[in-house]
């Protein structure tokens, strides 16, 4: 096996562990590349197509390599109706991407997630994990241009 | 010492707490409290008036502190009990409120085992075990507890099911994998009081004869999982997980973002390991579950109940509630309303006691309540006497669901809300069944032809035709659920569609195809600030918007001091 | 212990394990299920198999669902059938694909257009003669004059012209029309009188005749072929070669009684005496008038060509002609006054040439050959000046579109002229001459219904004098509509099987050539085969056919240009056969279609994945039959797809076994291979 996934043998081969052993993958390279899928495959002896069909199937794995920042903006239904969907028009006048898209210099990608479960500070979203809650414009350019500047 | 001197400090440093800036509360006061001793704990539920701290004084008198910002003069009121920022539990709502099994959160520092046993936990384990498991799960019969996950199937049944398996390897899940957006009552359950889940199903193992326990969480849910896993240790290092003499093993299994796999047998395939597609049942789980086991699914606040029936004993459980819905529910109260947050509240309590006297949501604004999360269904305002059980609610087309409820205000757009959450579900369809894939699409596209000001009259049959078959054409809790806030919403306010498609008109002025922003002239101060802001500069030097290049995003809107601009209907062209 | 239950009212027994859907086949109760392949795991997908337990009112997926003791289950109530139903219009409006080839379906006589050139690019034109006439039995008349509906929805023209279809079927029927014969059945003795010897009246005789019933065909001309013989100009169809076509209808057993007219010297009542069934499909004989004062000193377009061939094209030059009219009788009537001598034609008409219902070939030919169009022009009166006509015309200009879509020609005032001329063509249309005997509707044409083309107990209409003035392939087409509903009513034989429904991609027009799938290989990107024509001068001289019939090998290789649209399975499709049966309707639910994607780089086997209904059967058959996990399903909700390790195709360790092929419900994989 590649030696950069050697970290999977901290798992059961057991394949009730893929989807943990992808999370791992996941949590050390940012996404999971074919060669990962190899890896994976090889190490619970699962064929690779299969493999696929499984992280293909959640929304959590990407499959391409994200942003230094990732931001997630929440679309929960508590952030919708408190304006969410003008929070990723901003980060698309702002960044020019997309949900699911990653900038060309590869400083920001940008999804949307379902809840961050933080739906009392709505509208929010998350760079890196770290929530930021009760969004304006004003705010959210101030937020990534303190990232940017980094 | 004086008894107004501070003994100790609490900070709210669950999720919502720490998105507002907890940490660095928590971390300044450590700093500046000297010998006080600082402790973070979990959450009390006042979302709105985080970060949140509590000084307990010597006299045990507790001062509650809103909106705490890590400065030196908010530091300093906080050393001198001072007077700003103090924080009163609006009285309403703790009138209406009953706090049983959230007795712990926010008052107990979540990582600390012996601070949970010192306040009665694992007290029901030791009854517990003191029993037969035939007791045990007569004991939970006689509570009366339904499944808090939003089936509402009665817990004690389940249970005996799974009992009168013979196997040696039964399974017991927890399911955390709380999906609805809008709900995160088992996230601050397992923040703020993780043993207290543990206890749950450490008590459903012995009365169960389950042999291995896993807890399905969301991925999204990072301090929910740090929790339980010290938890975890924890139970092992006292060895509470040894029932029987038989050593349990405990395993959490991260969800990798799946909505679906809310549902038992899509869970089940999810821990396999595969991809999360739910089967027709039967065969259940209890007869066949993961990996061909019998297996138990419960959910996160269900278990969270347990401890509390077999420590006060299921019939004074009983006492609270409904003829037929048991003991308090959780509800994540978020929308249009004052005081969001998560609340505690007995079974049988009224919408409107809840949306406005715990939420204090005004009573002129309120449109709707969506229970259940975006399978659930609009409640509107006129039936809020209507108390919160499982087959109220049904009846209304509505469903309790996990406990996620959103107060829709008199500006939202129901269509449009209903578009909404079917952009949300139709997304989460796994894809398997015809009726989910296809059809939720379609409704789906519907709705956005109807927001977008291109629906037919034909549309709205469409849509009471197509939804009820999709009910009814699902194998799993998502597709029969999914259409309910279409079907709810033409239930009761068909008019608003009629108006969308007969007339292109949003009453809610939310629906932008439908909508132009107008800046009206003897308002305006020539700020410039509108034109300044305006991403598309759709705003003439003369301040007219001009309704081709305006995007409707609101920007001049929020940047006008004036409040001269305004969302009025579509002018016809 | 067998268990007890009830379906569909019967009392039936099942075994313990037994889902519903295997008692009812065990019991002869058909309940369709895609998703159900009996060699693997349940799937429970596509919802196509639910019933209903009476008692719970829950709808029940068949194929997984076990009978309990004393359970009343309802497999064909009509809320089962409507979720049945709904079911498959949801399956089909998600459907990316075209069941049939969009030639085939435009030709009026759904001749089988994709497998017959594909035939003759296989160089079989013997075999593509055979396919043609399964529904068109005058092909070397139909090669030559038809004006080619197929071709007009053709999908090449997304990039480039047409296939040149209708070569395939002059040529095939040139080479092989006089020897091919069908094989036919001793009569059966029933006898059909078939009133009008044109296209209409001999495609009913025939097909009667394939079925053994023989019929007489009663002509009033004194030879029979209807408008092929008297309407069209010899140098577009030789009469020789309508002559060899109808030889060999009377070698079928067909007889003809020529000179026989309705009204005149036959009458309805001997004919329903004498025989079993009859047909009325005596076209379209009258012409309009030019609708202007002194109008009746025109000539009439199809009275004028039927006169030149009843002289065998030798009549005195008609000097100076104008033909009013801007259809292909209108442009018949100019070229062929351009072959009798005439110095100057002109065509008059009332708009633009884009509105001219005349075929663009046509028009160019006639251009070619020397013919001048006057535009947006309306004939206001004709006289007798001098010996000649004086026709006075005024200008039109377009205003607002009719009830037609075309723009309305509005008249500019005080803009009239005069023209002098010999000769003057009113080729306006033409009407049904119907005898008193015939009922004629409102819209001037025989009463006939629709589907059945029945007008009255045993009499039955076909051709234009149903339809209006028509053309030749769809007077064939409705030939045989009225054999067919004839075979059935005093024969009792079925022949058209129940209708089938198409999905379709859509019209070309808006398609891009990614929309197209291809699964030949060396589709030809090589431009359209050209007719070749006789020169010019001889064109306008002499009555000789203009084209030549395309030698074999370039219309072979004009055969590498199809792209061979239609569906693989569409024989055996499930979801097309249960969507038939069920009456279900492609278009009746909107909603976008999956997005075209299909993989051909397996040399045998291909994907289509816009036409999977992802019930997972594949993926199943190949890991748990075959024992290999080549294909898994990816992605989730609508855009569930199933692919191949990294979607790079099925390797080289697949067995190429088919069984996942065998598995799929409907053309989503299939041999690569047609025919």
């Amino acid at each position: 096996m590649d030696q950069k996934f050697t970290f999977l043998s901290k798992i059961d081969r057991e394949p009730s562990n893929l989807i943990k052993g992808l999370q791992l993958v996941q949590a050390s390279e940012g996404f999971v590349s074919d060669e990962a899928i190899l890896a994976v495959a090889e190490y619970f002896n699962i064929p690779p197509v299969e493999v696929e069909g499984v992280l293909s199937f959640y929304a959590q794995f990407k499959r391409v390599k994200p942003g230094k920042y990732k931001i997630a903006v929440c679309d929960g239904t508590a952030c919708h109706i408190k304006g969410s969907a003008l929070v990723q028009e901003w980060m698309r006048q702002e960044l020019g991407i997309k949900s699911g898209e990653t900038a060309p210099d590869g400083v920001f990608s940008l999804e949307t997630v379902a809840c961050l479960g933080c739906c009392s500070l709505a509208p929010v979203m998350s760079i890196n994990g770290r929530v930021y809650g009760k969004l304006d414009r004003k705010k959210m350019v101030k937020i990534l241009k303190e990232y940017a500047s980094k | 010492m004086s008894d107004r001197a501070v003994k100790l400090f609490r900070v709210g440093v669950a999720s919502c707490g720490i998105a507002a800036g907890a940490e660095a509360v928590m971390e300044m006061l450590k700093a500046r409290a000297g010998s006080i001793p600082v402790v973070g704990v979990g959450c009390l539920g006042h979302c709105y008036a985080e970060p949140m701290v509590e000084a307990v004084l010597n006299s045990g008198e507790s001062v509650l502190f809103r909106d705490v910002q890590a400065t030196e003069a908010d530091m300093d009121n906080l050393l001198a009990v001072g007077p700003n920022k103090r924080f009163e539990i609006p009285p309403e709502r703790k009138s209406r409120e009953l706090i049983k099994v959230l007795a712990l959160a926010g008052r107990i520092d979540p990582t600390d085992f012996d601070a949970y046993v010192a306040n009665g936990g694992y007290e029901g384990l030791k009854r517990a075990l003191s029993m037969t498991p035939e007791q045990v799960v007569d004991e939970v019969k006689l509570s009366g507890l339904r499944g808090r996950g939003g089936g509402g199937f009665p817990t004690g049944n389940k249970w005996g099911f799974l009992a009168a398996k013979k196997a040696d390897n039964k399974i017991l899940i927890c399911n955390a994998d709380e999906g609805d957006p809008g709900a995160f009552m088992d996230r601050s359950l397992m923040e703020s009081v993780p043993h207290q889940v543990l206890e749950g199903m450490l008590i459903a193992a012995y009365a169960t004869g389950a042999a291995r326990l896993f807890i399905y969480c969301r991925a999204e849910y990072p301090l929910a999982i740090k929790h339980l896993n010290l938890a975890i240790d924890q139970i092992r290092t006292h060895r509470l997980n040894v029932v029987n003499g038989r050593e349990l093993d405990i395993i959490i299994k991260e969800g990798a973002g799946a909505f679906v796999c809310g549902e038992e047998t899509a869970l089940i395939a999810s821990l396999e390991g595969k991809r999360g597609t739910p089967r027709f049942r039967p065969p259940f789980p209890t007869d066949s579950g993961f990996q061909g086991h019998p297996t138990m699914i419960n959910n996160v606040e269900t278990f969270g109940n347990v401890p509390l029936i077999l420590r006060e004993g299921g019939a004074e459980y009983a006492k609270i509630g409904t003829a037929g819905s048991k003991g308090t529910k959780l509800f994540a109260l978020a929308g249009d309303l004052k005081y969001p947050g998560l609340v505690e509240v007995p079974m049988g309590i009224t919408l409107g006691e809840i949306v406005f006297e715990i939420g204090g949501a005004d009573r002129e604004k309120v449109k709707a309540v969506q229970t259940g999360g975006p399978s659930g269904g609009c409640i509107p305002v006129e039936l809020f006497d209507t108390p919160v059980d499982y087959d109220s609610l049904r009846a209304l087309g509505a469903i309790m669901g996990s406990g996620g409820m959103i107060v829709i205000g008199k500006d939202r757009c129901m269509v449009e809300t209903a578009r909404y959450f079917l952009d949300f579900t139709h997304r989460e369809s796994c894809g398997k069944c015809t009726f989910c894939r296809v059809g939720m699409t379609r409704m789906y596209e519907t709705l956005e032809r109807i927001v977008n000001g291109q629906g037919e009259e034909s549309d709205l049959d469409f849509l009471a035709d197509l939804g009820p078959k999709i009910r009814m054409g699902s194998l799993c809790g998502l597709g029969q659920t999914a259409p309910n806030p279409v079907l709810a919403t033409l239930r009761y306010y068909r008019h608003e569609y009629e108006e969308h498609v007969r007339d292109h008109h949003c009453r809610a002025l939310q629906c932008n195809a439908l909508v132009d922003l107008e800046l009206e002239q003897d308002k305006c101060i020539k700020c410039k600030m509108c034109i300044r802001t305006c991403p598309v500069g759709a705003i003439s030097d003369d301040f007219v918007i001009d309704p081709d290049k305006c995007t409707r995003c609101n920007s001049c809107l929020d940047a006008c001091p004036k409040q001269a601009v305004r969302r009025v209907p579509k002018r016809k062209k | 212990m067998s268990i007890e239950f009830k379906l569909d009212n019967r009392v039936v027994a099942a075994e313990p394990g037994q889902t519903i859907l295997e008692v009812a086949r065990a019991n002869g109760i058909e309940i369709p299920s895609l998703c159900r392949e009996n060699r693997i795991s349940k799937t429970t997908s596509c919802f196509v198999c639910v019933v209903r337990d009476r008692k719970t009112g829950k709808f029940l997926p068949s194929c997984s669902a076990c009978p309990t003791p004393g359970q009343e289950i309802d497999a064909t109530t009509p809320e089962v059938l409507d979720m049945r139903r709904t079911a498959l219009n949801l399956l089909l409006s998600e459907h990316t694909g075209d069941c049939e080839a969009p030639c085939t379906l435009a030709c009026p006589a759904h001749a089988a257009v994709e497998e017959y050139v594909r035939a003759g690019r296989q160089g079989n034109f013997l075999e593509s003669l055979k396919i043609i006439k399964e529904r068109i039995p005058l092909p070397m008349s139909i090669g030559r004059v038809c004006p080619r509906f197929c071709e007009k929805d053709c999908r090449r023209n997304v990039y480039g012209k047409p296939v040149a279809i209708n070569d395939f079927k002059r040529l095939a029927a040139d080479l092989y029309y006089d020897s091919y014969q069908e094989e036919l059945p001793d009569p059966i003795g029933k006898r059909v009188a078939v009133i009008g010897g044109g296209p209409a009246g001999l495609s009913a005789a025939y097909f009667l005749r394939r079925q053994g019933v023989l019929s007489t065909i009663f002509e009033a001309m004194p030879r029979p072929g209807g408008m092929l013989r008297y309407g069209i100009p010899e140098y577009r169809l030789p009469k020789t070669i309508l002559d060899r076509e109808l030889r060999h209808f009377e070698q079928m057993g067909i007889e003809f009684q020529c000179g026989r007219r309705l009204g005149e010297n036959l009458n309805l009542a001997d004919l329903h005496r004498d025989f079993d069934a009859v047909v009325v499909a005596i076209g379209c004989w009258k012409a309009s008038g030019m609708r202007c004062e002194g109008e009746e000193n025109a000539l009439l377009g199809i009275d004028f060509l039927r006169n030149v061939i009843e002289h065998d094209c030798k009549v005195p030059n008609p000097g100076k002609v104008i033909v009013v009219g801007g259809g292909n009788t209108a442009m018949d009537c100019l070229r062929t006054s351009v072959r009798l001598g005439s110095p100057e034609v002109t065509c008059f008409y009332r708009r633009t040439e884009a509105e001219m219902p005349a075929e663009k070939i046509e028009i160019a030919e006639a251009r070619e050959e020397g013919v001048d169009f006057q535009f947006l022009v309306a004939p206001v009166k004709l006289e007798k000046r001098d010996g000649r006509l004086v026709l006075t015309c005024r200008r039109m200009e377009l205003g607002e579109p009719d009830a037609s879509g075309r723009r309305k020609p509005v008249e500019i005032p005080g803009s009239d002229f005069e023209t002098v001329a010999d000769t003057v063509i009113g080729a306006i249309g033409q009407r049904v001459q119907a005898p008193a005997e015939i009922a004629v509707n409102r819209f001037g044409v025989l009463d006939a219904a629709g589907d059945s083309l029945r007008v009255a107990e045993r009499l039955y209409g076909a051709g234009d004098c149903v339809s209006g003035a028509a053309t030749v392939v769809e007077a064939v087409a409705s030939g045989r509509r009225a054999a067919l509903e004839i075979l059935r009513d005093i024969a009792g034989i079925k022949l058209e099987t129940e209708p089938e429904i198409n999905v379709s991609r859509g019209k070309w027009q808006y398609l891009k050539k990614e929309n197209l799938v291809f699964i030949r290989d060396n589709v030809s990107e090589s431009d359209r085969a050209q007719l070749d024509q006789i020169p010019l001068e001889e064109r306008k001289s002499t009555f000789r056919e203009t084209t030549i019939t395309m030698p074999a090998d370039r219309v072979s290789k004009e055969g590498e240009r199809c792209i061979e649209c239609s569906c693989t399975d569409k024989k055996e499709c499930k979801l097309r056969k249960y969507s038939s049966q069920n009456g279900c309707d492609p278009e009746k639910i909107k909603g976008a279609r999956l997005p075209v994607s299909y993989d051909t780089r397996h040399p045998l086997i291909i994907q289509d994945r816009g036409k999977c209904i992802k019930c997972g059967i594949c993926v199943k058959v190949c890991k748990e039959v075959v024992g290999q996990t080549l294909l898994s399903q990816k992605k989730r909700g609508f855009s569930t797809t199933v692919s191949t390790a990294f979607d790079q195709g099925l390797p080289q360790s697949c067995a190429d076994c088919g069984q996942c092929i065998e598995a799929c419900p409907t053309g989503a994989l299939d041999w690569r291979n047609k025919a």
